[in-house]
C-alpha cells in the first residue's frame, strides 16, 4: 500500500479544485464518481492523477444522475465515496441526493457554482444556493458548508466526510468557479496527526452476520401510505433540528455596535470583510456576518445581530437566494433590509463600500 | 550553459508545465522584458482547453506596451467558453512572424502536445521549450516527482524555477526551489534557465544569481488581474 498522501503539514500553492482532491485524499476517501463539468473538472483530473499512487479509485459515469447514484452505491457498499459537480450537473445531482436524504445515506458532494440558469456561464456565481440547500423533492435534510478560501476548501472538505457519516445527511461543500480556479497558498495536513478522528464508514448492504445471524438492512425511499411517510419525515426532521445547533457555523465581527451589518457568504464574504474593515477605519459603525453553514442556517445568531442593528445589507452573486434564507431566519425582526445583488458576477469590496455609504447617506437624509 | 540562444538571434520560447505552475505569468514577464530591450515580440496564448480566459483580461494592457498578442477575444466567437477546443489560424502560423515569439502553452502534459499543431515547430532550430516549476505545488515538490513529470513532457530544453507561495512567498522558499529544481535539472541533464522572483524581493535577495548560481529574473505579477 502506498504511503500517506500528506506527511505532517506543509505550505502549498494550488487551485481550489486541486485543494479538494488533496482534501478528499487527506480525509481517506476511497473512490470518486464523477462526470466532467466546468468549473469543477480539475477535482477529478487531480483525483485521477493522485488515485493510482495511493490505491484509490475513480469511475467516470455517463452523467451526473449516474455519478450521484453510483456515489450512493459506493457508500452502501461501505466505501468512503464522493462526487463533485456544478451548475446543470448540480440540478441532476438533486435526484440522487434526495434519495440519500430519504434513505439517510451519508454522502459528500463538492459544488463549484457556475452561472445559471441552464448552461449560462462556466465561470462563477452564487446562484446554486437555493438548489444546494433545498433542491430535490423533500425538506432539505442536508448540510451545506459555504467556503471562502482555499484553506476552508481543504478544512471543510475533510469535515464534510465526518459530518455526513456522523449524522447521515448528505453534505455539500459549496464553492464556486472563482474558488475552483483561483490560486492561493494554504497549509495541507494529515488530519489524524492533528488529532481529528474519522467517523468510521459502515457497510449498509451485504453486512457480515452477527453471531451467525444475518441482520436484515431495510433502507427505503418509498412508502405505501401518507401516514407511514409522515411518521418517518417527522422523526427525521426532529433529528435534524436536534443536531442542527452542533452543525451550525458562522463568523461575525464588529456587530456589537453596528448600525449596518453586511451579510454575505462564500467568496463574496472576502470582499465584505475588507469593506467592513475599511469602513470601520473610517469610523463608520459597520459589522460583518457570514453564515458558513447555509443549511442548517445560523438563524439564532443572525437574529441576535438583527435585533441590535438598524440595517442588514445582503450581498451576493445571485438575485436574493441567500436573502431568502436570511428572511426566513430572522422572521419577526423589524431590521431594515438592503441588498447588493449581482447574479453571476463577482463583487468587489469597493462596490460594497459604495453601497454602504449610499445607505448611510439615505439614513442621514431621513 | 545558460545562454541557450545568442542574443542576436531571434528568440522562440515555449513555456509549458503543470496547471497553475505559473506558465502564463512567466511568459508574459518574458515578453515584457524582451520588449523593454527594444525587441519585436509576439506573445501567443495557446490554451486550447480554456481559450478565452487566460490572457483575455490583460490583452489590451500588453498590446499597449507594443507586444503583439495572439489570443482570442470573447467578441470574436460565441458560445465557446469551455466547449471550444480550437486554434486560431494565426496561432498555427505564428512561427512565420518576424522577431521573438513567446508561446504560453496551457494545460499540462496534454497542453504540451499543442506544439504539434504549430506549423514549423518540429524543425524550428530556435524553438526552446522550458518547463515552469513551483515546488509549492505538491505534484512537483521534490526531485523525484519533478524528474518523472518533465520526462512525460516530450522535448524540453530547460527548467524555470518559479517556486513561490503567492502572497506568502519568502526568499528562502524561492532559494529552496532553486536547490530542488537544480538537482532535478542535473538528473535530467537540462539547464536551469532562470529563477523568477517577485520584484518586491529585489533588494532582499540583492543578487543576480540564486543560491545555485542560476540567473535571477525579477517578476511583476500580471496574472492577478486575470482569472482562471
Amino acid at each position: 500500500m502506498a504511503e500517506k498522501p500528506i506527511q505532517g503539514e506543509k505550505r502549498v500553492f494550488m487551485t481550489g479544485n486541486e485543494v479538494v482532491a488533496w482534501a478528499a485524499l487527506a480525509a481517506k476517501a476511497e473512490i470518486m464518481y464523477g462526470y466532467p463539468i466546468t468549473p469543477q473538472n480539475e477535482i477529478m483530473h487531480y483525483w485521477t492523477r493522485l488515485a493510482p499512487k495511493f490505491g484509490k479509485r475513480f469511475l467516470q459515469t455517463e452523467d451526473e444522475l449516474s455519478a450521484g447514484f453510483t456515489t450512493l452505491g459506493g457508500v452502501l457498499a461501505g466505501r468512503k465515496a464522493f462526487t463533485a459537480t456544478a451548475g446543470p450537473g448540480n440540478t441532476l445531482m438533486q435526484e440522487p441526493m434526495s434519495m440519500a436524504e430519504m434513505m439517510r445515506i451519508p454522502s459528500v458532494v463538492i459544488i463549484q457554482q457556475r452561472g445559471g440558469p441552464s448552461t449560462a456561464t462556466v465561470i462563477y456565481s452564487q446562484q446554486e444556493v437555493t438548489m444546494t440547500t433545498y433542491g430535490g423533492n423533500g425538506e432539505g435534510l442536508r448540510v451545506v458548508y459555504s467556503t471562502a478560501n482555499h484553506q476552508e476548501l481543504f478544512d471543510y472538505t475533510i469535515k464534510a466526510f465526518n459530518t455526513a457519516w456522523k449524522y447521515r445527511f448528505p453534505t455539500f461543500v459549496l464553492g464556486d468557479g472563482y474558488q475552483a480556479k483561483m490560486r492561493e497558498s494554504l497549509t495541507i495536513y494529515d488530519p489524524e496527526e492533528k488529532g481529528l478522528e474519522f467517523v468510521p464508514t459502515e457497510t449498509f448492504l451485504g453486512k457480515a452476520p452477527v453471531n451467525g445471524v444475518k441482520q436484515p438492512v431495510h433502507l427505503r425511499n418509498t412508502y405505501n401510505t401518507e401516514e407511514e411517510l409522515y411518521e418517518v419525515i417527522t422523526r427525521y426532521m426532529e433529528e435534524y433540528l436536534k443536531v442542527a445547533p452542533e452543525i451550525i457555523e458562522h463568523r461575525e465581527f464588529s456587530c456589537e455596535d453596528a448600525d449596518i451589518v453586511v451579510v454575505s457568504h462564500g467568496v463574496v464574504s472576502r470582499a465584505a470583510k475588507v469593506a467592513v474593515q475599511e469602513l470601520r477605519e473610517e469610523g463608520l459603525k459597520i459589522g460583518y456576518f457570514r453564515p458558513v453553514t447555509l443549511r442548517p442556517f445560523p438563524a439564532e445568531e443572525l437574529k441576535k445581530v438583527a435585533a441590535r442593528a438598524k440595517t442588514l445589507l445582503l450581498v451576493e452573486s445571485a438575485f436574493g437566494q441567500m436573502a431568502k434564507l436570511v428572511k426566513d431566519a430572522i422572521f419577526g425582526s423589524t431590521v431594515a433590509l438592503e441588498n447588493l445583488f449581482k447574479p453571476g458576477v463577482g463583487i468587489t469590496s469597493e462596490e460594497i463600500v459604495v453601497r454602504v455609504k449610499e445607505i448611510e447617506k439615505g439614513a442621514l437624509a431621513k | 550553459m545558460f545562454g541557450v540562444v545568442p542574443v542576436s538571434e531571434r528568440i522562440v520560447e515555449a513555456y509549458i508545465g503543470e496547471y497553475a505552475s505559473g506558465k502564463s505569468e512567466i511568459a508574459v514577464n518574458r515578453a515584457v522584458d524582451l520588449k523593454k530591450e527594444g525587441r519585436c515580440v509576439t506573445l501567443v496564448d495557446l490554451d486550447l482547453v480554456e481559450p478565452f480566459y487566460t490572457l483575455r483580461p490583460i490583452k489590451r494592457q500588453l498590446t499597449e506596451t507594443g507586444i503583439y498578442v495572439v489570443a482570442w477575444e470573447t467578441s470574436e466567437t460565441m458560445g465557446l467558453g469551455e466547449a471550444g477546443s480550437l486554434i486560431k489560424p494565426e496561432m498555427r502560423w505564428v512561427l512565420r512572424r518576424p522577431g521573438d515569439i513567446i508561446l504560453d502553452i496551457g494545460y499540462g502534459v496534454e497542453g504540451a502536445k499543442v506544439l504539434n499543431l504549430i506549423e514549423g515547430a518540429a524543425d524550428n532550430k530556435n524553438l526552446q521549450v522550458f518547463v515552469v516549476l513551483n515546488i509549492g505545488r505538491p505534484m512537483t515538490d521534490n526531485v523525484k516527482d519533478i524528474v518523472e513529470y518533465v520526462k512525460e513532457l516530450g522535448i524540453v530544453h530547460g527548467l524555470i524555477n518559479n517556486s513561490h507561495l503567492g502572497d506568502d512567498t519568502s526568499v528562502d522558499f524561492v532559494q529552496q526551489g532553486a536547490k530542488v529544481i537544480t538537482e532535478a535539472a542535473l538528473v535530467l541533464g537540462l539547464p536551469v534557465i532562470a529563477t523568477y522572483i517577485d520584484r518586491k524581493f529585489e533588494f532582499e535577495i540583492n543578487s543576480k544569481i540564486d543560491i545555485k548560481g542560476n540567473p535571477i529574473r525579477l517578476l511583476d505579477r500580471y496574472m492577478t488581474n486575470t482569472f482562471w
